[in-house]
């Protein structure tokens, strides 16, 4: 079978991978921030009592970006199948 | 602690004498929170309010719009006043101080408005300079209509094709031509049609005499003595502010409970000879309660207890039981972060106990930061004495204790300002005499702070201090941060079963809330078998994950239980935040470090290895960027595990159990907590 990449290149996709994975869920959860923040600031100015509740909404999106972060943890420190061939 | 206080329905009712003097105790009292009468019974008329109600109201409204003069808010009180001062300087306060107050801010005000028109018309003189016209030419005619304005081109010709008789004086300034045209009344019409061809925008000309600059000046002139007399007046309701600010406030207090007082009776229901109070109170303060009013009213009043049955009759009409939380003071400033989220109803758990637990292990795990916690005491430290206002102390509290949790996390993490210690880093560079001079000091402490130490940990595994940067570090913690999820979730879980079961609702608890926690537990038990090879524990992790399913499914919600399945992995994965801003922090942190003492430090002295080489400039520019590196890691190394815990309590844990039948009511007893008034 034909060499396709080299070990190093192989780590370097994996990296590249797993950076793309946390930032384009970071944007991901940004973007659902956006509306729900301009939502709840616009709430909180006319009932301050809302802050709780609105924090709480606010931050749902958030899980977003942990799962990107995950997806890059396991690529990064979990995720074996070159192991054989890529040593960091 | 867990549970709000117990309370008890009381119904207070008694002869119309005696209503003031029991209101009077129960004012003092603080004990009962009151149910407002809503004249639902034909027998009984809502109350009417007792003594100078009227008076006192005036006088609030009256005080009220002086301090507002004055600009005075709450605040925390410097000296407190008896009730008797309050009376002899009151009349005084109102009247006299009052309308010296109201006249000083009317003059003010006043004269703001006769600068911004002197302002305005000062403004609108200046382009009429360029026309050589006085300015008592403007106005005063009878049959002569007149044009001043700016004109995009020349109006002579046109103007002079509509009307033949006219006068026209043109100037230009900043790019505009200044126009005033004189034309016969009659004409007027022709010539505004005219002149608006050619752009034409009129200026209002003030009426004044003189020549314009002579105009503008004295102008000018007024404004800047009308100024003079403002600046001795605002200092005077400085002064004033100064002087009155805490005797206002404390007026404003005894006048609010008077009124308070006095326009209780509306909360009552009355009929002719009597008064009946509804109302709730702390079970084990009843036996006080009613000593103290029957003592109060001369036995004229009967206060009595309503058993447990008939009240929950009542509640079940849709009366709310206020929910007192009471806990220990440690724990009290976390009840912040409950209330910021909703008062729990009288049957829920008040979580402030839990979130004591939890929220400060939580930031103690992300900070993890010996450096940043000691930083963050001292900082709040003198914040406390800033800042006296309760929410302020409470936000205080919580971060100082949750800091205390951070050093206790630095050491096994082994972190002072970024990885295994700044303070490792200085030492790692000492030259072989500096090392010898810090060790006699007593400064030396082997490789890294804890080289002396040796490794510490439990179970044969000496993992301590870690690095949190380290692959196996780093796995370690994705283990223990989601086992932190499935006990953080577990309790909510827990706590959602029981007060389901309060509510009677057996359906909801058992097949709602105990397959949550049941899928959680074992979802982690199955990752931990996997990870451990112990098959049996897969397999097993696996049979309860299906059964929880089948329960839900089996639920109040069906098939549509289905749907949260995938939020309770999530909601597990959502714990991985508290290793994840961690690892950023020290990140940070370790990139501050090595920036100073391996790039700038070494580059600046012309690449020298060894820290006895290094240039004195270097040094300071390298200290320069370790200061404001860690800086804003320290910043952010508050902000963000304070916002994070406090997320997986709303988000992941409060959903389990709280709130499931809406908002509670917050016990507030009829009464009013002494600020500025001795007692």
């Amino acid at each position: 079978m034909a060499v396709v990449a080299d070990a190093g290149t192989l780590y370097g996709l994996l990296a590249v991978g797993a950076g793309l994975a946390t930032g384009l869920a970071g944007i991901g959860a940004g973007v659902g921030e956006q509306g729900i923040g301009a939502a709840v600031v616009g709430v909180v100015a006319e009932e301050p009592g809302f802050l709780g509740k609105g924090l709480f909404l606010m931050l749902l999106p958030e899980t977003l970006i942990i799962f990107g972060l995950a997806v890059s943890l396991i690529l990064m420190f979990a995720w074996t199948p070159f192991s054989g061939i890529v040593t960091p | 602690m867990l549970r709000p206080v117990k309370m008890s329905r009381v119904v207070v009712a008694g002869s119309k004498n005696v209503i003031a003097p029991v209101v009077e105790k129960l004012h003092e009292l603080r004990l009962l929170h009151i149910v407002n009468y809503n004249g639902s019974q034909p027998s009984f008329e809502m109350g009417k309010p007792i003594g100078k109600a009227k008076e006192y109201s005036e006088d609030l409204i009256k005080l009220r719009s002086v301090t507002r003069y004055l600009d005075i808010k709450n605040k925390a009180p410097e000296k407190t006043y008896a009730e008797s001062q309050i009376l002899s300087e009151m009349d005084n306060l109102l009247n006299n101080v009052g309308a010296d107050i109201t006249a000083t801010f009317e003059r003010i005000t006043a004269i703001d408005a006769e600068v911004k028109t002197k302002q305005d018309q000062a403004k609108a003189l200046t382009p009429l300079a360029v026309l050589p016209l006085p300015l008592d030419a403007y106005y005063g005619y009878d049959s002569l209509a007149t044009f001043v304005g700016t004109a995009a081109s020349a109006v002579d010709a046109d103007v002079a094709r509509v009307s033949p008789v006219n006068e026209i004086y043109s100037g230009s300034a900043k790019n505009a031509t200044f126009v005033a045209v004189f034309v016969p009344i009659e004409k007027a019409g022709d010539v505004s049609a005219v002149l608006s061809e050619h752009g034409f925008s009129e200026t209002s000309v003030p009426k004044l005499e003189g020549n314009v600059d002579s105009a503008i000046a004295t102008l000018e002139g007024s404004v800047k003595s009308l100024e003079g007399e403002k600046a001795p007046l605002q200092k005077k309701l400085t002064d004033m502010k100064k002087q009155y600010e805490d005797l206002m406030l404390a007026t404003d207090e005894y006048l609010s409970m008077q009124t308070q007082k006095t326009e209780a009776p509306l909360r009552f229901a009355e009929t002719a000879n009597a008064f009946v109070i509804d109302g709730w109170v702390p079970t084990d303060e009843f036996s006080r309660l009613k000593s103290e009013l029957e003592s109060a009213a001369g036995g004229k009043v009967d206060v009595q207890l309503i058993d447990d049955k008939e009240a929950e009759d009542l509640v079940e009409k849709g009366e709310d039981v206020p929910t007192k939380i009471d806990n220990p003071s440690l724990v009290k400033p976390y009840e912040l972060v409950t209330r910021l989220f909703a008062i729990p109803e009288y049957k829920e758990f008040d979580p402030s106990l839990l979130i004591f637990i939890f929220f400060p292990i939580m930031f103690g795990m992300i900070l993890g930061d010996i450096g940043y916690g000691v930083m963050s005491l001292l900082v709040l430290l003198m914040l406390k004495k800033k800042f006296r206002t309760d929410g302020w102390q409470q936000l205080i509290n919580i971060v100082m204790i949750a800091s205390v949790w951070s050093i206790i996390f630095g050491i096994f993490f082994g972190e002072i300002f970024g990885p295994l210690g700044l303070w490792g880093r200085i030492m790692g560079h000492m030259s072989e005499h500096e090392l010898e001079a810090a060790k006699h000091a007593g400064l030396y402490f082997g490789e890294g702070v804890f080289g002396s130490l040796g490794r510490i940990g439990f179970w044969g595994i000496d993992i301590f201090p870690m690095d949190r940067l380290a692959t196996n570090a780093v796995l370690l913690l994705i283990g223990t941060s989601i086992f932190i999820g499935v006990i953080h979730c577990s309790v909510g879980s827990i706590f959602g079963i029981m007060t389901e079961l309060n509510y009677g609702e057996k359906k909801h608890a058992y097949f709602e809330r105990l397959p949550v926690m049941l899928f959680q537990v074992f979802f982690a038990i199955t990752l931990l078998g996997l990870v451990m090879g112990q098959m049996m524990m897969v397999y097993i992790g696996a049979i309860v994950i299906v059964v929880s399913i089948v329960m839900n499914v089996m639920g109040p919600e069906g098939a549509m239980g289905l749907a949260h399945v995938p939020s309770y992995v999530s909601n597990l994965i959502s714990y991985l935040r508290l290793l994840a801003i961690g690892l950023a922090s020290v990140g940070l942190a370790y990139a501050a470090n090595q920036l100073a003492f391996y790039v700038i430090m070494p580059m600046l002295s012309g690449g020298a290895t060894n820290s006895a080489e290094f240039s004195i400039p270097a040094i300071i520019v390298g200290i320069l960027v370790l200061f404001a590196v860690h800086f804003i890691n320290f910043l952010l190394g508050i902000l963000s595990p304070f916002m994070h815990p406090l997320r997986l309590h709303y988000v992941e844990m409060f959903t389990k159990f709280y709130s499931a039948h809406g908002g509670g009511v917050e016990y507030s007893p009829f009464g009013h907590v002494r600020k500025f008034l001795k007692a």
